[in-house]
């Protein structure tokens, strides 16, 4: 640093030294070798000018941009130029860098920015070569690599090993030696299961370490169920896979469905290509299977809210917002979400890409808003149905379409009976099970007339007489309508209801109804302002807060909307009238249903005759009351109410009057005002409805046949899954990024800096994920071998994972990187070929040990003159310790489980969640199976670094910190399996404590102590024995650590020596490293 | 990444840099332990890199050259999760009882949106506060009745009354106030203030977090300590009272500190010569992380334990103070923790969030709050720690003048409110005896020196002598800052 510099000026200069560092690391060059753009220029244009000279239009100065060639190589006047290749002294940018006013200077002071003077330097020499421009790497298609020539040849003839090599020699650094037969064995095992190789694979392979026995072991492993599993825990950091929803209610939800799908798709090799085509689009496949529609849960994965009050658009917005986002990390390595709110500072997506994006992942018919009075699957859903369910319901299907058939054919013979009936025909409306006629009112009660019984007036509503000269208005009045006849004339009493908005009427008497029953409800009302939404009748919980769940009469801007919901929108039927209905009148409205789950089974009517409606939405498949054991928080009987549901928008100023509920679908005659309105067919279907007995049997039979089906329905698990709604949602540009900032209308495509979007392929998540995977895209692949890179050697080749772009680590073997891609997808997108390919290299295979010479020349590997060196995930250190000490559940797949955690987690983060450990195998599973909740994850995952799965996250950090060791020493997981090793051992070798202690190593560790350590182990176990001697009450409560039940013939003394002997080598260094 | 690329990303705002080979900074970061430089004690090894880093506690990335002197070194946050009533407690508004039960004018609500939980209610019923307000101090400041031990201090108070932020919910609301950002995925202050200024102790995290157990309201989610995208090692660590202060900390029963030494020594022996063998430094800094592991056991235990504590202290703090796991035993912790040179001490009070009987439950929630707020400014003042301790007070959100549900002679309900709140800080050089900015005679929007969640934060950034435009950290290609790309420091706070 500059002496004159102050302190602040200091950190500056660091920041810019920094980085250029960071790029020189990554790819040493050779000191006066010309200067390189893609390694040495772009990335400190990239960090130091892009900022205000980028892709950002919105942000750009001077409209100056020096992220495209033209752009940098712009003209000025008297034939200067932004950058004037071979000429520094006409180039402004030079001049400006080397500027030292500080009005001129770039970049300028405020920015924290700064140019160090190598940097300059470089600057000026990369003008004076000639100023070559490149687009950025990786966003040029991967092309034809040849292979290096080099003088190993004939060591190895795996490809890898040869661009490895190349570059090692024009390093001038020697590789090192393979790794000892035990080392590797474990390194191999650890890689591609997450378990460490038992002593009988330890010794099948030393017994004959030749290359086929290693092949084999290859095979093997990659053949083992543990396999998919080991991959799966890598790709769920990605699909933010959790078992609860996030943000602050954080209820439950099983998604392992999805988890068992993408643990399959692995260990059946399911080409990568369509691994995540399946995720993106499985729904859109032709004949798209249950396996392809699982798989598109990866983009529900994301966070859901049921916190009161949210607004629902707004949290709908984040959700596409994190399913793009998510498919910018995971499958283009890109950080799109810069461009949600501004065109990216960095790289070249607009805003306006981003919303292209989005626009392919907003058709879905969901809520930004889950339930939290009821356990409902946010819509869209997949029914997750049982064979036997599947082969029952289908036989139910078939049966209710008969009956459907027969009910219909009934309808013709009737014709002649009705001809009969005709003649002296009377009609008898059916009578009401509920009737308020509103005519008076008592301590806070008013009488049903039909059944007796009181409905209660909550906080106020009034009623309101005729005699008072108010507003009622029985010119409309119900005199031949259903209620009015069924009720007998109005007394003179005659009043209505008014409602203020937030009061309300409650009949809890009235039964409740399934989508199954048939029911009716009749009311006359007269709204009297104008609402966006005003609530008239219900019988459910709540609106948002409940999905809806229920039925519902409504005025949506005035016009009558009476749906039936299981989960609004996606699981519900409703239909709208037309026209609205007028302020300052009474009208009589009728709403019948026919127990069918159809919209066309919904009928309005406004005075006896028929309202034109509109379908809403048509797709109700479970069943709208509530229910205690299908886990719905509100397990009550959700009464019938007027005027007004909890957090929704009530009756303001309006009056309800006369209100009869009908446990039958009334007709158009029982309905209409008086004969005069009845049709010419309204007398034959009343005929058929009530007096014709062979139809009254079979709709009864229908019914019965219904019920059934929504019964065995209701069990039915579902999943979260995408699926398209008919007619495009709308897509818009949102301002700042903000769900009520639409701007203009934007389509489906992908990035216009990337390969355009084939114009055969279909504008939808499909043709995005055929635009994704197909061999023109530069990113998909070399993210895929990149991150497969990464699992096996700790350090992508390309070390910034989560980063492609311009911001991101440049490759350190770019050449290694594009073959390994061009090849992958070559072979169809095959991950176990690519593994074998890494796994047999010589470069995997070198010993990890560093000499002082690479030590010096290659501190980081980066260079892979030695084995990889990585501390285990979470996931592999406690699966190890599990499988080491025998307790392994190696039972793939299914619901999460809950192993051991501290007491008290849940319950003190105030979520009124109470952690309910499981027992017996479930204690013993692997850790990807164990139960995460996101505003409280395992404590002794996090520990060692896990991720809370809230968002996307391309990879773990690796820390080292006191608290784990604290989880290896103390948790009763860890020290239960080193009890139960230790038990083991102690009956194997009874009387040979140097057996047990090279076991216990073996079994750890994977290989045998030398002398020092057994040495060390010999005493460890003797110091500890005379320990636990002299307190024989510790030794016990020692080895009654855990579940698993000790084993009583052991003398305590030596059990709880051993437990210690192999928690200690838990504990070592050796154990949580894959080296 | 790796330990040495790491060490590299933190540099961006840290010292020089040899151009080969590994710095010391590099080695202290291969070696290092997090939780806050705990010192590597009992290296077996101590070549002379390792032993100059054994030497210095964690000083952060910024390496202890602080953007400007500081004001204050710790401190310490009183969280009231939920959001407290600002009119029931700082902000005192006659009108409301004057104008109480009429409508919210909407000239003042100003087509602002409301939550689903209020907003679909067809009257909007102003609530005067129930509880009177008297003046306090020199400064004349008004306090609830609620509060009479915060009103006894309230002149070494710098009390804002215009607080803001966007949030409407509380996840959001709280995630924004700890993070930055209104979605997960950020570090916390105390992550971003761990990163940047290391640790001042050296048995101890750098970055604690007490929550008040019980109190089952809105939730609170370990992303409010997290470290987000920062190393795991910069995360608070959550003290809880009982016998496993910190998870995992107590041996399994049956293993005393004497067997858990000797087995300790053993597994020193095995990893020192795996050491040798191996050549890799890692292993040198899991011997490290075992020896504070135990030194832990010790330590933890040792700041915990308030039996020691006078009569006299108990009695300032309240008579809950005695019991474990209390708002005012967690005071007296924090104090106690900010003794040891803890630099970010966390409290979460849950309770505030009062849609309904907000009047019984405010009392309640102020019995536990009010005296053991104010004895932790009064203890830490007379043990002259107040100077160089920063302690803040405040929610995420603030509520409604009118009332949510019915309101009645006796009871009324207020639902969340963004447009403004109080929050107090102390000491740690804020101005004391200030009342800053106002509202309008709604407690319904800012009339002046309105304070951002952002302004917050480059505040309480600035009193630890750090420019909050200057302490990034480059994740995805950006560098990232607690305050994103906003925020003011409010130097009207500042003495």
């Amino acid at each position: 640093m500059a002496g004159s510099r102050t302190t602040l000026g200091a950190a500056l200069a660091a920041v810019a030294f920094t980085t250029a560092l960071v790029v020189a690391a990554d790819t040493p060059t050779v000191p006066n070798a010309t200067v390189n753009f893609d390694r040495q220029i772009r990335p400190l244009l990239s960090d130091r000018c892009f900022r205000c000279h980028g892709p950002d239009s919105a942000k750009r100065k001077a409209k100056l941009r020096l992220d495209t060639k033209d752009g940098a190589m712009a003209a000025l006047k008297d034939g200067w130029a932004i950058v004037k290749p071979f000429d520094p002294g006409k180039s402004e940018l030079i001049r400006r860098i080397f500027n030292e006013s500080d009005d001129e200077r770039m970049p300028p002071p405020e920015s924290h920015l700064s140019l160090s003077p190598a940097e300059r330097e470089l600057l000026r020499r990369w003008v004076t070569e000639g100023a070559e421009y490149r687009p950025h790497w990786s966003f040029i298609p991967v092309g034809e690599i040849p292979l290096p020539a080099t003088s190993h040849g004939s060591l190895s003839t795996n490809p890898i090993d040869a661009f490895v090599r190349e570059r090692l020699d024009a390093e001038g650094i020697a590789p090192a030696p393979e790794a000892s037969p035990e080392a590797l064995l474990r390194r191999l095992s650890l890689n591609l299961t997450g378990l460490p190789p038992t002593i009988a694979e330890l010794d099948a392979f030393l017994a004959n370490a030749s290359p086929a026995a290693y092949e084999k072991a290859v095979d093997r492993y990659l053949a083992s169920p543990a396999y998919g599993e080991r991959m799966a825990v890598d790709w769920l950091d990605l699909a933010r896979y959790a078992d609860t929803y996030g943000y602050q209610n954080d209820f439950d939800r099983d998604v392992s469905p999805y988890r068992d799908w993408v643990i399959r798709a692995f260990n059946q090799n399911l080409p990568y290509d369509a691994f995540l085509t399946w995720q993106l689009a499985g729904d859109l496949l032709p004949a798209a299977t249950r396996e392809q529609r699982i798989a598109t849960a990866f983009n529900r994965m994301h966070r859901q809210t049921n916190e009161g009050g949210s607004v629902e658009e707004e949290f709908r917005t984040e959700y596409i917002v994190d399913r793009v986002n998510t498919f910018g990390t995971a499958m283009l390595g890109l950080t799109i979400e810069c461009a949600r709110c501004h065109d990216h500072k960095f790289d070249p997506i607009t805003q306006r890409d981003y919303y292209s994006l989005f626009a392919f992942f907003n058709n879905i018919d969901e809520s930004g808003l889950y339930s939290h009075f009821t356990n409902a699957t946010p819509t869209p859903t997949l029914m997750l149905w049982t064979p036997a369910q599947s082969a029952r319901h289908r036989q139910l299907q078939g049966q209710i379409a008969a009956s459907e058939a027969r009910l219909a054919a009934l309808e013709r013979s009737a014709r002649r009976p009705f001809a009969v009936w005709k003649k002296t025909a009377r009609v008898h409306a059916p009578a009401p099970i509920a009737h308020l006629a509103f005519d008076e009112a008592a301590a806070d009660t008013t009488p049903d007339s039909a059944t007796g019984a009181k409905a209660t007036l909550q906080d106020g509503p009034v009623i309101e007489r005729e005699s008072q000269g108010r507003t009622v208005d029985e010119s409309k009045g119900p005199s031949d309508g259903a209620v009015g006849r069924l009720a007998g004339p109005d007394s003179a009493l005659n009043g209505a209801m008014r409602f203020s908005g937030d009061n309300a009427v409650i009949d809890a008497g009235v039964r409740t109804f399934t989508r199954s029953d048939p029911f009716s409800i009749v009311l006359r009302l007269q709204p009297t302002e104008a609402q966006d939404r005003a609530v008239i009748v219900h019988q459910s919980r709540a609106w948002s807060d409940a999905g809806s769940r229920g039925f519902e009469l409504t005025l949506d801007h005035g016009r009558p909307l009476f749906a039936l919901t299981h989960f609004w929108p996606g699981n519900a039927i409703a239909v709208r009238a037309t026209r609205d209905l007028p302020l300052h009148e009474w009208s009589r409205i009728a709403v019948t249903y026919d127990g069918s789950s159809r919209a066309a089974g919904i009928r309005l009517y406004l005075n006896g005759a028929p309202l034109a409606t509109d379908v809403v939405r048509d797709h109700l498949y479970k069943d709208i009351t509530y229910s205690k054991a299908a886990g719905d928080g509100f397990a009550e009987k959700a009464p019938l109410t007027l005027g007004a549901r909890f957090r929704d928008s009530g009756f303001k100023n309006g009056l309800i009057d006369d209100l009869g509920v009908f446990d039958v679908a009334l007709t158009p005659i029982e309905i209409a005002d008086g004969g005069a309105g009845a049709a010419a067919g309204d007398l034959f279907e009343y005929y058929v409805a009530r007096v014709y007995a062979p139809a009254k049997a079979e709709a009864a039979e229908l019914q019965r046949l219904r019920r059934e089906d929504s019964r065995l329905v209701n069990r039915v698990r579902e999943i979260m899954v995408m699926e398209e709604m008919a007619t495009p949602r709308p897509a818009h540009l949102l301002a700042r990024g903000a769900y009520d900032a639409p701007r203009d209308e934007v389509p489906r495509d992908t990035p216009s800096a990337l390969p355009p979007f084939d114009p055969e392929l279909p504008r939808n998540r499909l043709g995005l994920a055929r635009w994704l995977t197909g061999r023109q895209n530069p990113l998909a692949a070399r993210v895929a071998v990149n991150r497969i890179w990464r699992m096996h050697f700790g350090r992508g080749l390309v070390a910034s994972q989560e980063d492609f772009g311009s911001q991101g680590r440049l490759p350190s073997h770019p050449e290694l990187l594009d073959w390994l891609a061009a090849r992958f997808m070559d072979s169809g997108w095959d991950v176990k070929a690519l593994q074998r390919l890494i796994v047999t290299s010589a470069t995997f295979k070198q010993s990890s040990r560093s000499t002082p010479e690479q030590l010096a020349k290659d501190p980081e590997n980066r260079l892979l003159s030695r084995g990889p060196t990585t501390r285990m995930s979470a996931e592999e250190i406690r699966d190890s310790a599990l499988a080491a000490s025998g307790l392994l559940t190696s039972t793939v797949g299914g619901p999460s489980v809950k192993p051991y955690q501290p007491a008290g987690l849940w319950e003190q983060s105030g979520t009124g969640k109470t952690y309910v450990q499981d027992h017996g195998d479930k204690l013993y599973r692997r850790s990807l199976y164990t139960f995460w909740r996101r505003t409280s994850p395992p404590p002794s995952m996090l520990t060692f670094d896990a991720m809370s799965r809230e968002v996307c996250t391309a990879k773990r950090e690796v820390t080292n910190t006191p608290l784990q060791a604290l989880v290896l020493l103390n948790d009763p997981q860890f020290v239960e399996a080193s009890r139960a090793l230790a038990g083991r051992l102690l009956r194997t070798f009874p009387n040979n404590p140097s057996a047990r202690n090279r076991d216990a190593f073996r079994t750890l560790i994977g290989r045998v102590p030398d002398a020092e350590e057994a040495a060390i182990l010999a005493r460890l176990f003797i110091e500890q024995r005379d320990l636990f001697a002299a307190s024989p009450h510790a030794a016990r409560s020692v080895v009654r650590i855990g579940e698993s039940v000790p084993d009583p013939l052991l003398p305590p003394a030596d059990y709880a020596a051993m437990t210690t002997v192999v928690s200690a080598i838990m504990n070592f260094d050796e154990f949580v490293m894959e080296r | 990444m790796s330990r040495v690329e790491k060490a590299m990303n933190c540099r961006h705002c840290a010292g020089a840099l040899p151009v080969a080979g590994l710095s010391r900074r590099e080695l202290l970061n291969r070696v290092g332990l997090g939780l806050g430089g705990m010192a590597l004690a009992g290296l077996v090894r101590p070549d002379a890199a390792i032993a100059d880093a054994a030497q210095g506690a964690d000083r952060g990335v910024l390496n202890g050259q602080l953007h400007h002197p500081a004001t204050a070194k710790r401190v310490i946050y009183l969280f009231m999760a939920g959001g407290p009533s600002q009119m029931e407690t700082f902000d005192y508004k006659p009108v409301l009882n004057q104008r109480n039960g009429e409508q919210l004018p909407d000239s003042v609500r100003q087509g602002q949106r409301l939550t689903g939980m209020s907003g679909n209610q067809s009257s909007l019923p102003l609530a005067g506060s129930q509880f009177g307000f008297h003046q306090h101090g020199r400064a004349g400041t008004w306090v609830s009745d609620l509060l009479p031990h915060t009103a006894a201090i309230v002149d070494d108070l710098c009390v804002v009354r215009s607080m803001y932020t966007e949030a409407i919910n509380h996840d959001p609301a709280i995630t924004f106030f700890q993070t930055g950002s209104q979605i997960a995925g950020r570090p916390s202050i105390g992550a971003w203030v761990h990163y940047g200024l290391g640790s001042d102790n050296e048995d101890l995290p750098a970055f604690v977090v007490l929550i008040t157990p019980g109190k089952v309201d809105q939730p609170l989610y370990t992303r409010l300590w997290g470290s987000g995208f920062l190393p795991a090692e910069y995360q608070g660590v959550q003290f809880r009272s009982g016998k496993d202060a910190v998870l995992y900390l107590a041996n399994p029963d049956g293993v005393t500190r004497e067997g858990r030494r000797l087995m300790l020594d053993r597994l020193r022996e095995l990893q020192a010569h795996a050491a040798e063998r191996l050549g890799d430094t890692e292993v040198d800094a899991r011997i490290a992380q075992y020896e504070m592991s135990y030194r832990m056991q010790a330590s933890v235990p040792g700041v915990m334990d308030v039996s020691k504590e006078s009569d006299a202290t108990f009695e300032l703090y309240g008579k809950d103070s005695r019991t474990p796991g209390t708002f005012a035993s967690n005071c007296l912790l924090a104090r106690r923790l900010a003794e040891k040179g803890v630099k970010f001490i966390q409290l979460y009070h849950q309770g505030w969030d009062q849609h309904d009987n907000l009047p019984r439950d405010i009392e309640r929630q102020c019995r536990e709050t009010d005296q053991a707020s104010a004895a932790l400014v009064t203890d830490l003042k007379q043990r002259g720690l107040l100077d160089d301790t920063l302690v803040v007070w405040g929610g995420e959100f603030g509520r409604t003048s009118y009332s949510q549900g019915k309101l009645t002679a006796t009871n009324y309900g207020r639902d969340h409110h963004p447009r403004c709140f109080t929050t107090w800080m102390a000491g740690g050089g804020v101005k004391p005896g200030l009342v800053h900015g106002s509202t309008d005679d709604f407690s319904y929007n800012v009339t002046d020196g309105g304070v951002h969640v952002h302004d917050f934060q480059a505040t309480l950034l600035h009193t630890l002598g750090v420019d909050h435009e200057r302490l990034t950290y480059l994740y995805q290609g950006r560098r990232f800052r607690l305050t994103d790309v906003h925020g003011t420091v409010v130097r009207a706070l500042l003495a």
